[in-house]
C-alpha cells in the first residue's frame, strides 16, 4: 500500500467494471462456495479455452464463430481436469467450415485426451473427405472409426494398456462426439447447408429469431420422458453398428448453429425455460467473446459439468 | 419438454425403531441425522443436490422427516422414539408410496431427478409375516425395463444390519441385487456392540452421500457405497451373492 501522494499516485488505471458471472435462476450455494483446486495430473490442460473468428469464404460469404469450453464447478471442487473439448477447421478450398464438441466420459481418468482426439483428428479427417466428395456423401462411420482407432492407439501406446480390449480403453479413456459441417458460402437461396452427426449427448441446435427466439434440436432431447434421470451415453471408442444418419439443416442469416456439451444442453432442456430464453437474447448475435465465456459458464443450482459451447452465426 | 430447475438426488433413512432400540442405540440413531446435515454443510457441491427424507417403523411406518433440503435453515431435525414392533411390511409400502409421491411431486416442480437410495437400518427380524414383508419388498422394487411393468422409481436398498437382525433377511434386501449397479448391504460384527455399530452405519451412510457427488464427477449418476476396505471397525459389507455365513 502506498501513501496518498506516494510513487502510484500518477498511475490512472482505467475504470472498468469488474467482470461479473451471468446468473441464471438460483445460482446455488456451490457458486458462491466453491474454491476451485488445480489437477496435479494434468497441470497444462486449461481450465479456460476460447476462440473467436470470422470465417471468410471463396465466393465472399463469411461465418462469425465463437467458441469457449469451462471447467465445471463440480471438477473445480474435486481438482479434476475439464473433460470437454471443442475444435473447427475450414476445408482447403474454404468451402466449409467443420466444427467439433466432445465431452469426455467422467469415469475415464484420460478422457480429456479422448474428447481432444475426437475434436482434433475427427476435424481433419472430415476436411480430407471434403477434399474429393460433397458433404451430402460424408462418409461418417469412417471418420468415427479413424476416431476410434485413434483412440484405441493412444491407450495402447501411450497409456500402457498394451494388450487392452475396447472396453478397457474405455473405461480410461473415451468421448462423445459431435460434428457439424456447415457452407462458409451462401447458396443462391441465401442458405448454407449444414450437416450433423453425433454420437452421445453432445447436442446440436438452430437456434431461431422470433417472439421468443426457438431452440430447434437437430436431435432427441436428452432424458426426455424419462421417469428418473440417467447419465449413460455412447461414447467413441466404440461405434455403434446401427449408427443414426447424420442430420442435414440449413443456416439462414438471423441464425445460429450452436453445438454444446450436456453441461450446457442439460440445464437447456428442450430450450423452452429461463436457460433458452436468457441464452437465446444473449446469442441473438454474436457477443464479444469475453462475454461468450462468463454466458457459456453461467450459474445454475446443480448444474456443475463442464461447459462446452461452438456458435456459428452467419454474416449477413 | 422445458426445462429443469436443478437435478436432484433423492436419499431416505428408514429406521427400525421397535421397542429393542431403546438406550444407547436409540441415542444414536438420533445422532445420524445432525451428523449428515453437518457433513452436507461442508460439501457444496453435493449440498446443492441432496434431497433426504427419514421414514421409521415399528408396527408401522411414518415419515418423520419428508425429503426436504437439510440445509434449508427452516428445518427441524425430528426425534427418533421407539414404540413397538417391526413390521418391514409397513415400511416398504409406506416407502413405495412416499417415493412415488416425492419424485412426482419434484418432477411437477421442474426437477430432474436421480434414482432414489434408501438406507434400511434394522437390528431385528421381522414380526410380520414372511410372505407379507417379501411381496412388499416386492412392490417396492421390482421393475421390468421391457415391458415397463412394476415401480420405475424404485429405489436403490442399502441394508443395514445390527444387533439380532438376520443377515440371510438383510442380504434379501439389497437392490438392486447384481448388475452394474448392484448395491452391498452392511452388517455389525458378531460381538460388536450395536450403538457402535449404528455410529459405524451413520459413518457408511454419511461417506455414501458425500462419494455420490464424487461419484457424478467421476461418470456414475448415483449413490457410491465406500470400498470394502474403507470400512469404520466392526461392521463389515456383503454383497447379495456372497456366501458369508
Amino acid at each position: 500500500m502506498s501513501a496518498p501522494g506516494g510513487r502510484h499516485a500518477a498511475v490512472e488505471r482505467p475504470e472498468r467494471p469488474p467482470g461479473r458471472p451471468v446468473d441464471i435462476g438460483d445460482p446455488g450455494r456451490a457458486a458462491a462456495t466453491v474454491v476451485p483446486r488445480p489437477d496435479g495430473r494434468f497441470p497444462f490442460h486449461n481450465d479456460i479455452v476460447a476462440d473467436a473468428a470470422r470465417v471468410p469464404g471463396p465466393a465472399g460469404g463469411e461465418l462469425h464463430l465463437l467458441a469457449a469450453s469451462v471447467r465445471g464447478l463440480s471438477h473445480l471442487y474435486y481438482g479434476k481436469v475439464r473433460q470437454d473439448a471443442f475444435g473447427h477447421l475450414v476445408t482447403r478450398d474454404g468451402r466449409w467450415l467443420v466444427a467439433a464438441v466432445a465431452d469426455g466420459v467422467s469415469a475415464g481418468s484420460h478422457s480429456h485426451v479422448a474428447a481432444e482426439i475426437v475434436t482434433r483428428l475427427g476435424c481433419r479427417l472430415l476436411v480430407e473427405q471434403l477434399d474429393d466428395r460433397p458433404a451430402a456423401e460424408l462418409d461418417w462411420r469412417a471418420v468415427l472409426d479413424g476416431v476410434g482407432g485413434e483412440i484405441v492407439r493412444h491407450a495402447r501406446q501411450r497409456l500402457g494398456l498394451v494388450d487392452s480390449t475396447l472396453p478397457d480403453v474405455a473405461g480410461r479413456l473415451a468421448a462423445t462426439a459431435l460434428f457439424a459441417v456447415v457452407a462458409v458460402d451462401p447458396a443462391e437461396t441465401g442458405d448454407r447447408p449444414v450437416h450433423v452427426m453425433s454420437l452421445g449427448d453432445t447436442s446440436a441446435w438452430v437456434l431461431r429469431p422470433g417472439a421468443p427466439p426457438a431452440w430447434d434440436p437437430l436431435q432427441a432431447v436428452k432424458n426426455d420422458g424419462s421417469v428418473v434421470a440417467s447419465a449413460a451415453t455412447m461414447a467413441l471408442p466404440g461405434v455403434p453398428v446401427e449408427l443414426a444418419p447424420p442430420v442435414t439443416t440449413s443456416l439462414t442469416p438471423g441464425e445460429a448453429l450452436v453445438l454444446m456439451s450436456d453441461g450446457v444442453g442439460d440445464p437447456l432442456g428442450g430450450g423452452t425455460g429461463e436457460v433458452g430464453e436468457y441464452l437465446a437474447g444473449a446469442w441473438r448475435e454474436p457477443p464479444d467473446p469475453f462475454t461468450f465465456i462468463a454466458q457459456v459458464g453461467f450459474r445454475r443450482r446443480t448444474y456443475d459439468d463442464d461447459r462446452t459451447v461452438l456458435a456459428v452465426w452467419p454474416v449477413q | 419438454m422445458g426445462e429443469d430447475r436443478a437435478k436432484l438426488l433423492p436419499f431416505y433413512l428408514v429406521i427400525d425403531m421397535s421397542y429393542s432400540m431403546e438406550g444407547e442405540n436409540l441415542q444414536a440413531a438420533n445422532d445420524i441425522m445432525p451428523a449428515l446435515a453437518d457433513a452436507i454443510a461442508e460439501n457444496p457441491i453435493i449440498g446443492d443436490k441432496v434431497r433426504f427424507g427419514l421414514v421409521d417403523f415399528a408396527d408401522d411406518a411414518q415419515v418423520l422427516l419428508p425429503l426436504c433440503d437439510l440445509l434449508d435453515p427452516d428445518i427441524t431435525l425430528p426425534g427418533l422414539m421407539t414404540r413397538g414392533g417391526t413390521s418391514y411390511a409397513a415400511a416398504f409400502r409406506l416407502m413405495r408410496k412416499q417415493i412415488e409421491h416425492d419424485v412426482l411431486q419434484l418432477k411437477a416442480d421442474n426437477y430432474s431427478v436421480h434414482r432414489p437410495a434408501m438406507f434400511f437400518l434394522s437390528d431385528g427380524a421381522p414380526t410380520d409375516h414372511d410372505h407379507d414383508w417379501r411381496s412388499a419388498f416386492h412392490e417396492l422394487t421390482h421393475y421390468d425395463r421391457q415391458t415397463g411393468t412394476g415401480f420405475a422409481m424404485y429405489p436403490n436398498v442399502i441394508p443395514f444390519g445390527v444387533a439380532n437382525a438376520d443377515p440371510r433377511t438383510m442380504q434379501s434386501l439389497i437392490h438392486p441385487a447384481d448388475g452394474v449397479k448392484q448395491m452391498r448391504m452392511f452388517v455389525m460384527d458378531e460381538g460388536n456392540k450395536p450403538a457402535v455399530a449404528i455410529r459405524a452405519m451413520a459413518e457408511i451412510l454419511i461417506s455414501s452421500v458425500l462419494n455420490s457427488g464424487m461419484g457424478m464427477a467421476t461418470g456414475s449418476s448415483g449413490i457410491a457405497l465406500p470400498d470394502p476396505d474403507q470400512l469404520p471397525g466392526g461392521v463389515s459389507s456383503h454383497t447379495a451373492d456372497e456366501d458369508f455365513l
